[in-house]
C-alpha cells in the first residue's frame, strides 16, 4: 500500500490575478520572544514593538491557510519588501495576496507574487513582490 | 534626603547613538559567525507554521538535490539580521524600512554563517529628524559560499541639534 500523495497546487494549477486573503493571527509577547530568540537581536527600543520580520515570517504560514493546497513551493528565489507602519503587540493581521506572472522553466516555473500584510484596522502594514520556484505536476 | 549624591542614569529614552552623521559610506562590518541547527529549523516552522517538506521531512529530503533538511529561507534572513544588529550600528539603531533579498543556496543543519557588510548610500529621510541609510549585506557560510545577498534600508535618527 502507497502512502497517499499530499494534495498540493502545482505551477499548472497557480491562477494568475486570482486573490487570496488568509485568516488573522493574533501577534502576541510569545511570538516576540520566541522570535528574537531565534534572531538573538536586540530588542527593539521598546517592548510592544513587533520586529519588523515577524510579521513576513508568519504570513508565509498564513498561506497555507487559505482555501487552496499549500504552493508545492521547491524555492524561495528572492523578494522585495517595504514596511510601511510599525505593528504592535496585540495586533491582528492576515495577508492578501496575487500571483502576478507566471513563467515556465525546465524545472518548474516560476511565479512572482504580490503580498500585503494587513491589520486590524485595515491599514497595509507591509508589502512587497516574492519570487517562487514552483513544482509542476509529476506526471501520472 | 539633603546630603545624598543625585545619581545620574542619563536620558532613559534617548538614543546614544550611533546616529545618521556617524555612519559613512564604504564602511564595512563582519559579523560573529553563528551555527544553525536543527532546534533552530523547528522552532521557525512552528512560529511561522511553514511546515514546508523541505524544512520538515528529513525521509522526504533524503531524496532530494538537498539529502536532508534545509533551514526556511526566512529563518536565515532572520538570523542574518541577527548577526547584523551585533556589530553594524545602521541594522543595531534602525528600524529597517525596505529589503531586496536573493536566496542563493540552501543553509543546511550544522552550517556555520556570518554577514559581511557595506554602508552603501545615505539619503534624505522621512523628515528632517532622521536619515535613510542602505546597506548592502551577504550572508557566508563556513566554505565561503555565499547562501543569500541584498540590501536592507534602514531609518535612522539624526544627532539631536
Amino acid at each position: 500500500m502507497s502512502a497517499a500523495v499530499p494534495v498540493q497546487c502545482f505551477f499548472e494549477d497557480v491562477e494568475v490575478n486570482v486573490p487570496l486573503e488568509t485568516p488573522g493571527i493574533t501577534l502576541t509577547r510569545a511570538h516576540v520572544a520566541l522570535f528574537t530568540g531565534i534572531t538573538g537581536e536586540a530588542g527593539p527600543p521598546d517592548a510592544e514593538t513587533v520586529p519588523g520580520l515577524l510579521p513576513l515570517c508568519v504570513s508565509s504560514g498564513l498561506g497555507w491557510r487559505v482555501p487552496r493546497p499549500p504552493l508545492a513551493v521547491l524555492a524561495f528565489m528572492g523578494f522585495e519588501w517595504r514596511f510601511l507602519a510599525p505593528v504592535r503587540v496585540g495586533d491582528t493581521i492576515h495577508s492578501q495576496s496575487r500571483t502576478l506572472i507566471k513563467r515556465s522553466m525546465r524545472e518548474g516555473g516560476v511565479i512572482i507574487e504580490e503580498r500585503q500584510i494587513i491589520n486590524q484596522r485595515n491599514e497595509t502594514v507591509q508589502t512587497g513582490r516574492l519570487t517562487l520556484l514552483v513544482a509542476r505536476r509529476p506526471k501520472a | 534626603m539633603a546630603g545624598l549624591p543625585m545619581l545620574s542614569y542619563g536620558p532613559v529614552s534617548g538614543n546614544s547613538g550611533p546616529f545618521f552623521e556617524d555612519l559613512a559610506v564604504g564602511q564595512e562590518f563582519t559579523s560573529p559567525g553563528r551555527t544553525v541547527t536543527e532546534t533552530d529549523i523547528v522552532i521557525f516552522a512552528g512560529l511561522s507554521g511553514d511546515y514546508n517538506v523541505l524544512h520538515t521531512d528529513a525521509e522526504h529530503m533524503k531524496s532530494s538535490l538537498f539529502g536532508e533538511r534545509i533551514a526556511h529561507g526566512l529563518l536565515g534572513l532572520s538570523i542574518e539580521q541577527g548577526l547584523a544588529s551585533r556589530g553594524e550600528p545602521a541594522a543595531a539603531h534602525g528600524m529597517l524600512s525596505g529589503l531586496k533579498w536573493k536566496f542563493k543556496g540552501p543553509i543546511r543543519i550544522g552550517d556555520t554563517v556570518h554577514v559581511r557588510s557595506r554602508i552603501a548610500a545615505k539619503k534624505e529621510g522621512p523628515d528632517p529628524t532622521r536619515g535613510l541609510v542602505s546597506v548592502e549585506r551577504e550572508l557566508v557560510n563556513q566554505l565561503g559560499e555565499i547562501v543569500q545577498e541584498g540590501e536592507t534600508e534602514h531609518v535612522v535618527e539624526r544627532r539631536p541639534k
